[in-house]
């Protein structure tokens, strides 16, 4: 029961937090690049504008495809907080990230086909590496459950350091950030127009701007379990990761898809087996 | 009170489409300057999108010819109301010095319906920045009328 | 009793005999859909007795072991003719090897009163017949009106689809005695005829090509078919006895029993077309749909990971069973991998049936509770999606003359009933809440302890997301959902739809299976069920409620794409020099260019002939290491 409370509460004040969260996204990055920036709340202004404009479609499967991105982000948020099995949440998660492709692929626009394959690669290259950070979390924890994660005694990144490096590389792929942010990008008018969102307009986009805050807010709190035996270690540990999140969107240059794959998955797996035997050899 | 609030964003977040209808570039290079650190018109929610699909507001320089003339009604179609177009510069505003040429058809406004002009040779940063928040302010007269 | 098991064994051979002989389109259509009427219910009546063992009388005064034997010798004959017929020296070899094998072993060796009795069911066989009766009569009932298609298409001047029922509804008789069979002699007859049925049936077009893949299946199985028999040898002369309940309530083997065992499962990756065994499953794809549906869901590859399954409690915990579970989960991979580089939709379904099977002999070799459950699961939802794919697959081939999913491109405006029943198929396929998803959550978190096994499913599960993707998304297109309907006749549409509805909701039935049928199979608890919660001692599922609710939201979806109103439709963005809603463009000197889109198919990384070689070469690797493990 109390799951579902903190689930429902968890739906409804994602979007909140994300939106913000990507207006102090834009924010910190004019400062980066000496500008003032748009103000904190831009963000959801931009969602806000966009459910007020005409419904502007290539053809209607799209909007099956933006609902249910959105519907299983939201429901991968509320599981999170419902302390559900992380494998779950995932796959939630990732039928949404399937959902987005397709929408893509229903239009016969060669810039949301192509961004709608990069997307594929994108989701290619950090979903094993997801599962790889789920199950070192399980092979010190000894379960799935984000509930038994939370009750585990010590910070989890004292044992699984180099998983957190892992997960870095998913978040900033999930994230959209340089330099793997060819399947759309945060500032468009480039060679892809907006990837495999060039086709979503008006309240769809919309649909999928709020999605993409609730993932936001899942890896983020997927990030926080490394640390959740102390609030103010979390919290620190979250804005140290996003800052860095946002250091590199700002200095990197974007990247094709195979140095992506060949690189995450090389360092990834690298990474991963090398904490894994660490797991081992205690 | 949602109703308020989506209204009250349209003048937050006016996302711009620039398409070049065969300008000299000088007005283009003044739209983009826009878009520096020195005038950052981020500051007010602008940003410049690739899309009609996504964009509220499309900036127009140089005048119109016979070959693009159906992109220019294109971009304008695949656009989402409500929307605002805002042709820029003399030849924008009536085809300039190019008027008379046999394969111009003269001023934005001889293909879609132009809401704002903002004249110059180049326009300046200021000038345009200026016509986009008239732009806006049509659209707030647009929904209380 | 004996009435449903003659049923279920017997009745398809005599109902193929009769389609053969009588010649007659509609007496057949008869026949077949009776026959697979009859399974059905058959199948359903056996699973309301339960758990059985039964011993056959005689027929005509010979005892059915006897009658078995000989049957045994003709068949090997048979092959050893069409090894003639063919000049094929592997064929010649394996099939002379186990001739003279099972000659000697029957006349030195065996002593036929130590049998027991010859055919038992457990819940495991019980589901297995149901998957085979069941989706294996519906697949032949589809093949009525396809290879009515079929050989229009071909302009044949005498029908051959009397031959071609004829193995196809004897497939079914020989499947349901396999995995009922409890005599391993009887189990060996039974899986030499699917071998047998599979040849005929692949090479039923007699082109050049169908001949060469037929042949090279009857020479991979014949090699699977000595490997069963050496370890069948092996077990008895180990055990004394040809009783499999018996030798597997001995306990897990150890010695040379295990290497005994080794070989069966050996023999039951040949036959499930593991790595490097793919290519005979990838060549039947020349054959008509229906074959390749047959073969890849309910018959002859399940087969392979029923034997692995059904020896599981003989290898476990042992080094052997590690073995297997890295075999399958490589796999697992590759296939998964392989699957990228291809645009052919069979052979997409081709190696996605091999990944998947890889998925199932993983967690045989995981071998704990919770993965033999997801193993058996996944034997049945599999079946259950991917005969509906390839039907899907056979009725968009006959419509459009291409399986290249490039030529589907927006299928969904010319034929929307059969893109979206395939677009369904695909997303039970790999979405939650449905079943083989389900069973992947399940084989995870039963190998999280494996390191190498997890890494690989891990890779593999984010592999299968992008095929399926990309294939249901570029079906999806078309301008309208709702628009103008396509006609389908009775027995293409019939299957389908079923099919498509048990897709759908049988993942929402997985705890129930669970409870009532995997339970009893169990040495202890995999997982606990309450109220459609399942719960393993790492994580949980919550069925019920997640069909619930995402039931619930993509009705809601459907609704908002369907009935929004004020909903305007325009072209794609193609820098505003669109000319139709299609998406071409005006281009140069005023011509149309019509729109054109490929996949990515990643052919540097995921290629066929990249990979393969080396998949192989590795596969290859891992089965010496299990088979050394034994010793």
């Amino acid at each position: 029961m109390q799951g579902l409370i903190f689930a429902i509460i968890a739906v409804v004040f994602a979007p909140v937090a994300g939106g913000l969260l990507a207006g102090l996204d834009r924010r910190v990055t004019a400062w980066m690049q000496s500008r003032q920036g748009p103000p904190i709340m831009q963000a959801i202004y931009d969602a806000a504008k966009l459910f007020g404009k005409e419904k502007l479609v290539v053809n209607r499967w799209q909007i099956l495809c933006a609902w249910v991105y959105l519907i299983a982000a939201a429901m991968s948020v509320g599981l999170f907080f419902a302390q559900a099995d992380l494998l779950i949440i995932f796959f939630v998660q990732a039928a949404g990230a399937v959902f987005l492709v397709m929408g893509a692929l229903s239009a016969r626009s060669p810039y949301s086909q192509i961004g709608a394959q990069r997307e594929l690669i994108q989701i290619l290259t950090y979903e094993p590496m997801l599962i790889l950070v789920f199950v070192s979390m399980y092979l010190v924890v000894g379960s799935f459950n984000v509930s038994d994660i939370l009750a585990y005694e010590s910070p989890l990144i004292a044992k699984l350091p180099l998983m957190f490096i892992v997960l870095g590389y998913a978040l900033t792929i999930k994230l959209r950030k340089s330099p793997f942010d060819f399947s759309t990008s945060h500032h468009g008018h480039q060679e892809l127009v907006k990837g495999v969102l060039t086709e979503y307009s008006g309240p769809f986009l919309a649909l999928i701007e709020v999605a993409h805050w609730y993932e936001t807010v899942l890896i983020l709190g997927v990030t926080a379990l490394f640390w959740a035996t102390s609030w103010y270690w979390m919290l620190l540990l979250l804005v140290c990761v996003y800052f860095a999140e946002l250091l590199i969107d700002n200095t990197m240059a974007r990247m094709t898809w195979r140095w992506m794959l060949r690189y995450v998955w090389g360092i990834g797996l690298a990474l991963s087996f090398i904490n894994f035997i660490w797991l081992y050899a205690r | 009170m949602f109703k308020g609030f989506i209204d009250k964003s349209r003048a937050k977040s006016p996302w711009i489409m620039h398409f070049d209808c065969g300008s000299c570039n000088g007005c283009d290079i003044e739209t983009l300057a826009c878009l520096t650190p020195l005038y950052d018109v981020e500051r007010f929610g602008i940003i410049n999108v690739g899309n009609p699909k996504h964009a509220d507001v499309l900036l127009v320089t140089g005048c119109v010819n016979h070959r693009n003339k159906s992109v220019l009604r294109n971009i304008y179609e695949q656009m989402p109301s409500p929307k605002a177009v805002i042709a820029i510069g003399a030849c924008g505003l009536t085809g300039g010095i190019f008027r008379d040429c046999y394969n111009v058809v003269g001023g934005v406004d001889k293909v879609i319906p132009v809401d704002v002009y903002v004249p110059g040779c180049p326009a300046r940063p200021e000038a345009i920045i200026d016509g986009v928040v008239e732009a806006l302010n049509l659209f707030q007269q647009k929904q209380a009328g | 009793m004996s009435n449903l098991l003659l049923l279920l064994i017997v009745l398809p051979v005599a109902a193929g005999t009769a389609c053969y002989f009588l010649r007659s389109g509609s007496l057949r259509t008869a026949i077949v859909t009776v026959t697979g009427a009859i399974l059905a219910v058959a199948s359903l009546g056996l699973l309301q007795q339960g758990a059985f063992a039964f011993q056959p009388g005689s027929f005509l005064g010979i005892g059915w072991g006897s009658i078995v034997t000989v049957l045994d010798f003709a068949l090997l004959f048979v092959v050893l003719y069409f090894g003639f017929k063919l000049q094929n020296l592997l064929i010649k070899l394996f099939t002379v090897a186990q001739i003279a094998l099972l000659g000697f072993f029957e006349l030195f060796m065996v002593e036929h009163g130590a049998g027991g009795p010859a055919l038992v069911a457990d819940n495991l066989s019980l589901i297995m017949v149901l998957v085979i009766s069941i989706v294996g009569s519906l697949i032949c009932i589809f093949g009525l009106p396809y290879m009515k298609e079929h050989e229009a298409h071909l302009k044949l001047k005498k029908s051959r689809q009397p031959q071609f029922f004829l193995y196809l509804v004897l497939f079914l008789g020989a499947m349901n005695g396999l995995v009922l069979a409890n005599n391993i002699l009887w189990l060996y007859f039974f899986f030499e005829v699917t071998t047998f049925c599979s040849f005929m049936l692949i090479g039923h077009d007699k082109t050049d090509v169908a001949v060469r893949n037929a042949t090279r299946a009857l020479w991979m199985n014949s090699l699977g078919g000595l490997a069963f028999l050496v370890g069948m040898v092996w077990a008895y002369a180990q055990t004394g006895t040809l009783d499999v309940s018996a030798m597997l309530a001995a306990g897990p083997a150890t010695g040379g029993l295990l290497v005994a065992v080794g070989f069966l499962c050996l023999a039951g990756f040949v036959k499930a077309a593991q790595l490097p065994f793919q290519s005979w499953l990838l060549g039947a794809m020349v054959a008509p749909t229906p074959v390749s549906a047959l073969l890849h869901s309910s018959t002859m590859v399940k087969a392979g990971v029923y034997i692995v399954l059904r020896f599981a409690p003989m290898f476990r915990g042992t080094f052997v069973s590690d073995g297997i579970a890295l075999c399958g989960a490589f796999t697992f991979l590759a296939c998964a991998a392989l699957a990228i580089g291809q645009s052919n939709g069979k052979k997409i379904l081709a190696y996605s049936t091999v990944s998947n099977l890889g998925l199932i002999i993983a967690c045989a070799g995981l071998n704990t509770p919770l993965a033999l459950s997801a193993a058996i699961l996944l034997i049945i939802f599999h079946a259950i999606s991917k005969s509906l794919l390839f039907l899907c697959v056979g009725t968009i081939e006959q419509a459009i003359g291409s399986r290249d999913i490039e030529d589907m491109r927006g299928l969904f405006k010319t034929m929307p009933r059969t893109a979206a029943i395939a677009i369904v198929g695909i997303l039970t396929m790999l979405l939650p809440p449905f079943g083989v998803l389900l069973c992947k959550w399940m084989a995870i978190e039963a190998a999280s302890g494996h390191l190498f096994v997890v890494v690989m499913m891990a890779l593999g599960s984010a592999l299968t997301v992008l095929y399926w993707a990309r294939w249901a998304g570029l079906l999806m297109g078309g301008h309208k959902i709702g628009g103008p309907s396509e006609r389908q006749p009775l027995f293409t549409s019939f299957p389908l739809k079923l099919l498509c509805l048990g897709a759908m909701v049988f993942g929402f039935l997985a705890p129930l299976i669970y409870s009532e049928l995997l339970a009893p199979l169990m040495s202890s608890a995999a997982m606990t069920v309450d109220n459609g919660i399942i719960a393993t001692a790492t994580g949980g599922f919550a069925i019920y409620p997640l069909f619930l609710l995402i039931g619930v939201a993509s009705l809601f979806a459907l609704n908002r794409a369907m009935r929004s109103r004020d909903v305007r439709e325009v072209a794609p963005y193609v820098g505003g020099a669109n000319v139709t809603d299609e998406g071409a463009f005006n281009g140069p000197m005023d011509t149309v260019v019509p729109y054109s889109a490929s996949n990515y198919y990643l052919g540097e990384f995921f290629g066929e002939a990249r990979l393969t070689l080396g998949a192989n070469i590795a596969a290859v690797g891992l089965i010496v290491l299990m088979m050394g493990g034994a010793l």
